[in-house]
């Protein structure tokens, strides 16, 4: 359910949180619905057991995932979009902008693009 | 647990070991690396109870380890250059290590016989390299040891082998709290697998700390700086490596991303960003400050 990119320069325990992150926002974990154990996850990328443990601590105090003791993680129902990921996501829109910016995109240009994501 | 305290071995004079301290936590996957002749293979030998310490203590589970039957039993190990008895079939071997484990797990040794491509007939030694090591995790797991100690593990598998070992021992760690000492040169696969890291040189160990908090504590960034000059850095900075390619200006600075960011930002940068750093770069610039670097040589 998820890959890692060995050439990515970020650690495994965020590539592991930003992809079940994905897959929680997007829908494909439905809400409720229960995330691989870390024994199957550790087994089926051949990673340390600990850093998954790490990744699922983190996503839970996160707000995303939720755990029932003796049963597993679960996804979390979507609650209102947490303020340290909007804060995040907020400063690579600012980056995107500044090249755009750079590649001459009119702010009109930027606005149409914003109105479209709306109406998908 | 495994504790080595102080631990000095000497050969003819010769200190391989030179107050080496190591803790490998219960349940953590521990990796030693460091350059040839550093001392990783003398330490793993003192873990498995086949060199005496010239002093110091060498404690595994609790109890020093060499002559200790009890706790022997407790750990196994693939080392670099293992061992078959001549014509020897996996069988035969299988007998021979049921004999000194005594939780030697009969139901696993059959079940592998579906994960290893090991013929059962014909004997170890005249097997290729790949298949004698393949032997050896197939013996070694079966063991159902409490600590593994791996000396250069998953030289010579192939690359569907390789991750089939690791992914078998992910899962003892996960369930039945293996404790895993492996040493390797391999620092790209070592950063998937491990959470604590000790780093020799020179038979003493340079650091040895969690590999999220070794991580998180050193990084790199990359600086474009506004005036045509470097600006002097911030005061109190550890850097331990500066280049720069044209305006890029890469500093490799011991400390926290944001403390750093932040003290930088004071110098108003024209771009700035912050790397993580991969195990193999921490090693490289970790030693560079032991004389032990690179060496540009013309040819």
């Amino acid at each position: 359910m998820l890959t890692l990119n060995y050439r990515d320069s970020r650690p495994i325990y965020e590539q592991i949180k930003d992809g079940l992150r994905k897959l929680i926002v997007t829908g494909a974990l439905r809400p409720d619905e229960k995330l691989p154990s870390v024994r199957a996850m550790a087994t089926d990328l051949a990673i340390n057991p600990n850093t998954i443990h790490r990744a699922y601590g983190e996503l839970e105090s996160e707000g995303y995932i939720y755990s029932v003791p003796g049963k597993g993680s679960f996804a979390a129902p979507v609650q209102a979009p947490l303020e340290i990921r909007r804060m995040e996501l907020f400063q690579k829109i600012r980056e995107l902008i500044v090249e755009l910016r750079y590649l001459g995109v009119s702010d009109e240009e930027m606005i149409a693009l914003v109105k479209e994501g709306e109406a998908k | 647990m495994i504790e080595i305290k102080n631990v000095v071995k000497s050969f003819d004079g010769f200190h391989a070991l030179d107050g080496t301290n190591i803790t490998v936590p219960d349940g953590s996957i521990y990796g030693l690396v460091g350059p040839n002749g550093a001392g990783k293979s003398t330490v793993i030998r003192h873990i498995t109870g086949i060199y005496r310490e010239t002093s110091g203590e060498v404690l595994v589970d609790g109890e020093p380890i060499y002559e200790n039957p009890a706790k022997k039993a407790l750990v196994a190990s693939i080392p670099d250059d293992w061992f078959y008895f001549s014509s020897a079939t996996i069988r035969d071997m299988m007998k021979f290590y049921r004999g000194f484990y005594p939780a030697f797990d009969m139901d696993r040794y059959e079940k592998f016989k579906e994960v290893f491509t090991i013929p059962e007939k014909s004997a170890i030694r005249r097997l290729s390299k790949g298949m004698q090591k393949q032997a050896a995790f197939w013996l070694a797991m079966c063991c159902r040891p409490k600590y593994l100690i791996l000396d250069e593990p998953v030289d010579g598998l192939d690359p569907v082998m390789r991750r089939q070992v690791w992914s078998l021992m992910m899962a003892d760690v996960e369930e039945y709290g293996t404790t895993v000492l492996v040493s390797s040169h391999n620092l790209r696969e070592l950063e998937d697998v491990c959470d604590h890291v000790g780093i020799m040189s020179k038979g003493k160990v340079l650091l040895e700390r969690s590999l999220s908090d070794l991580q998180e504590n050193i990084v790199k960034m990359q600086v474009v700086w506004n005036s045509e000059d470097t600006p002097a850095l911030p005061e109190g900075l550890q850097v331990l490596h500066t280049s720069h390619v044209g305006r890029v200006y890469t500093y490799i600075i011991r400390g926290r991303a944001e403390d750093i960011k932040g003290r930088m930002a004071l110098l108003s940068p024209l771009m700035m960003e912050a790397l993580p750093l991969s195990l193999e770069e921490i090693f490289i610039y970790e030693l560079g400050g032991e004389q032990y670097a690179v060496k540009e040589i013309i040819l």
